[in-house]
């Protein structure tokens, strides 16, 4: 006699490498959106300088997360989490993208390699990273255990 | 440069990227519409990768040399020197050629710097093979063009440029101080070690540092050039003290004050014949466009204020100066003379000769060492401007070209210029290490 039952187990996650890196680079942004209003404030070239060096390291870190990103993702680490993986992705990629393009801002010389455009650069770098942080909170700093439900074929014997 | 710069020994460095985005002004302006003085003046443009070109060095083979305008010669005067940049010739006719070396890099206070200093480190003017920073003396006492005599005048200078004698007084403008030397007529060499008569900004940030010099003609004052410490205050306001001027000194007290300013980077000091009014050539400003900003050469008037850094050409405000100075724009004189954006111009002199064909006597040469931020080469020649009346009265024409070979590569670059006792043109090439003389092709 054949009779159909259910196997509740618990499993958890194997844990992500990138998030041990990703507040580097985070920091170094949010660092540089600091000293942009600094120079905005002080036109005081030394403010300026920092940013150029915070940003240029962020985006240098970043790389580097993006590369633990994709160990992360081909070896499967991503593959048994519940929550969305995509919006944290595209978020941290134009993250870094701006980024970039901030870099390559800061390299002006004077005034300009921060007002108007690199601080609306680091700005909107800085709030993208908040969302894109936000979103992935779930499963990037949190150990997460999966309740997984499986039918499973029981032979009774009688 | 502008950017005190060296070319870059086989390296054509191209952002390809940046020719992208610069390359539909760049090939559409004419750069001969910045030349005169009138001078028309494109938007400015910002980029993200600001163009820049390097023209590789290859030097001068055997029996090669630049190429001269109808009615000239050119011949080698010297060569196997060591970074030749200035020159100046002694009552006597003995020919000082100033060999000299950018002093140590600048600070390295953004990432930018440390990119910029990779890239000069590819750099080496047509080879590192010797010591530098010194005077040659060579005496062609026959004048056949052929130096007899070749000797070591002064040793051991801080990255030297301007010389300057006064009766028996020599000056020497290291880049950190004018210095006094005895000199009698004939001397070789100066064993004794100098004096210095003032500081000048040097160091530690020392970003123009070549100091242009010249005697009043009554010899009681100098007159140096100081270029600004930036390209456009991106090392701080403070850098900046008393650079991007003209000083005057008292050459008996040494005392000093600014006698104009606002000039970015000042060179090739020299007396108009006629007028007697001062003249200079000026490097502007870089990262504006493939057309922005002109150097130029102007009379240097007293008390007068060019620009630099708030403005150019009068009241075109620099968007990247803060705070601006409304003030100083508002006073902001044009200069006389635009040469066209980015040849980067370090040597003038007036032909006070009178063997050169009659065309030239009583004009302007100027040295124009060439681009680098640029997609399209500009410079990197020697050109004439007429003059009448103790002002510029035409057109710039080249006069000694070729430095570029067909591809485009440098076999040398002009400097500093300077006319000989018998009236021919000198040109310092400091990467093809040669100081070439142009005579009158007629006998």
């Amino acid at each position: 006699m054949i009779s159909e039952d259910l196997q509740i187990t618990a499993q958890t996650a194997r844990p992500l490498i990138h998030p041990l890196l990703l507040p580097f680079p985070v920091a170094c942004l949010v660092g540089a959106l600091l000293t942009d209003v600094v120079y905005w404030r002080t036109a005081e070239m030394m403010w300026a300088d920092f940013s150029a060096w915070l940003i240029s390291a962020g985006v240098i870190l970043g790389i580097i997360v993006a590369v633990l990103f994709l160990i992360d993702l081909l070896t499967g680490r991503f593959a048994a989490r519940a929550a969305p993986t995509w919006p944290y992705a595209v978020g941290c990629l134009i993250s870094l993208v701006l980024g970039f393009l901030n870099m390559l801002i800061h390299t002006r010389d004077a005034w300009t390699s921060v007002v108007p455009w690199g601080l609306a650069l680091s700005a909107a770098t800085v709030l993208l990273l908040l969302v894109t942080v936000w979103v992935g909170w779930p499963f990037i700093f949190r150990r997460e255990v999966n309740v997984v439900a499986r039918e499973i074929d029981v032979v009774v014997m009688s | 440069m502008s950017y005190s710069l060296k070319a870059v020994r086989r390296v054509a460095l191209v952002v390809s990227a940046a020719a992208l985005l610069s390359a539909c002004s760049d090939d559409s302006f004419d750069p001969q519409s910045q030349v005169g003085a009138d001078p028309k003046l494109p938007e400015p443009n910002q980029y993200l990768f600001p163009p820049m070109h390097l023209a590789s060095v290859v030097g001068w083979k055997e029996g090669e040399t630049p190429t001269v305008a109808a009615g000239l010669k050119i011949e080698a005067f010297a060569t196997g020197l060591q970074h030749p940049r200035s020159l100046y010739v002694l009552p006597n006719g003995d020919v000082l050629v100033v060999e000299s070396k950018a002093p140590p890099t600048d600070t390295i206070k953004r990432p930018k710097d440390l990119v910029m200093g990779w890239i000069e480190s590819m750099v080496t003017s047509g080879g590192d093979t010797g010591p530098s920073n010194r005077i040659t003396l060579l005496r062609d006492a026959d004048g056949d063009g052929k130096p007899e005599t070749n000797s070591v005048f002064l040793d051991h200078l801080n990255s030297p440029f301007g010389v300057s004698l006064v009766g028996s007084d020599l000056y020497v403008a290291n880049t950190d101080s004018i210095m006094h030397y005895a000199y009698s007529t004939g001397d070789t060499k100066i064993a004794a070690p100098g004096t210095p008569l003032v500081a000048l900004p040097g160091g530690p940030i020392d970003h123009h540092w070549t100091k242009s010099l010249v005697a009043s003609r009554d010899g009681s004052l100098l007159y140096v050039g100081v270029g600004s410490n930036s390209n456009i205050t991106e090392n701080g306001m403070e850098a900046e003290k008393n650079r991007a001027a003209i000083w005057e000194v008292d050459r008996a007290t040494g005392r000093s004050r600014i006698f104009a300013s606002g000039l970015r980077n000042p060179n090739g000091l020299s007396w108009e014949p006629q007028s007697g009014a001062l003249w200079a050539v000026i490097n502007e400003r870089d990262e504006l466009g493939p057309n922005l900003v002109p150097d130029y050469m102007t009379s240097v008037k007293d008390g007068a204020f060019y620009g630099w850094p708030y403005s150019y050409y009068g009241q075109h405000v620099d968007p990247r100066v803060m705070p601006q100075r409304p003030d100083l724009v508002a006073k902001a004189i044009p200069p006389d003379y635009a040469l066209s954006s980015h040849v980067a111009p370090l040597g003038l002199t007036f032909d006070t000769g009178n063997s050169l064909p009659q065309k030239y006597q009583g004009g302007a040469f100027v040295g124009e060492h060439g681009s680098w931020d640029r997609d399209k080469f500009n410079g990197y020649k020697v050109v004439f401007v007429p003059f009448s009346g103790g002002r510029p009265s035409g057109k710039a024409e080249d006069v000694v070209t070729g430095f570029l070979n067909g591809q485009e590569e440098a076999r040398g670059r002009p400097v500093g210029l300077a006319i000989d006792r018998t009236g021919a043109l000198l040109i310092a090439d400091d990467v093809g290490n040669t100081v070439w003389r142009v005579t009158s092709a007629a006998p």
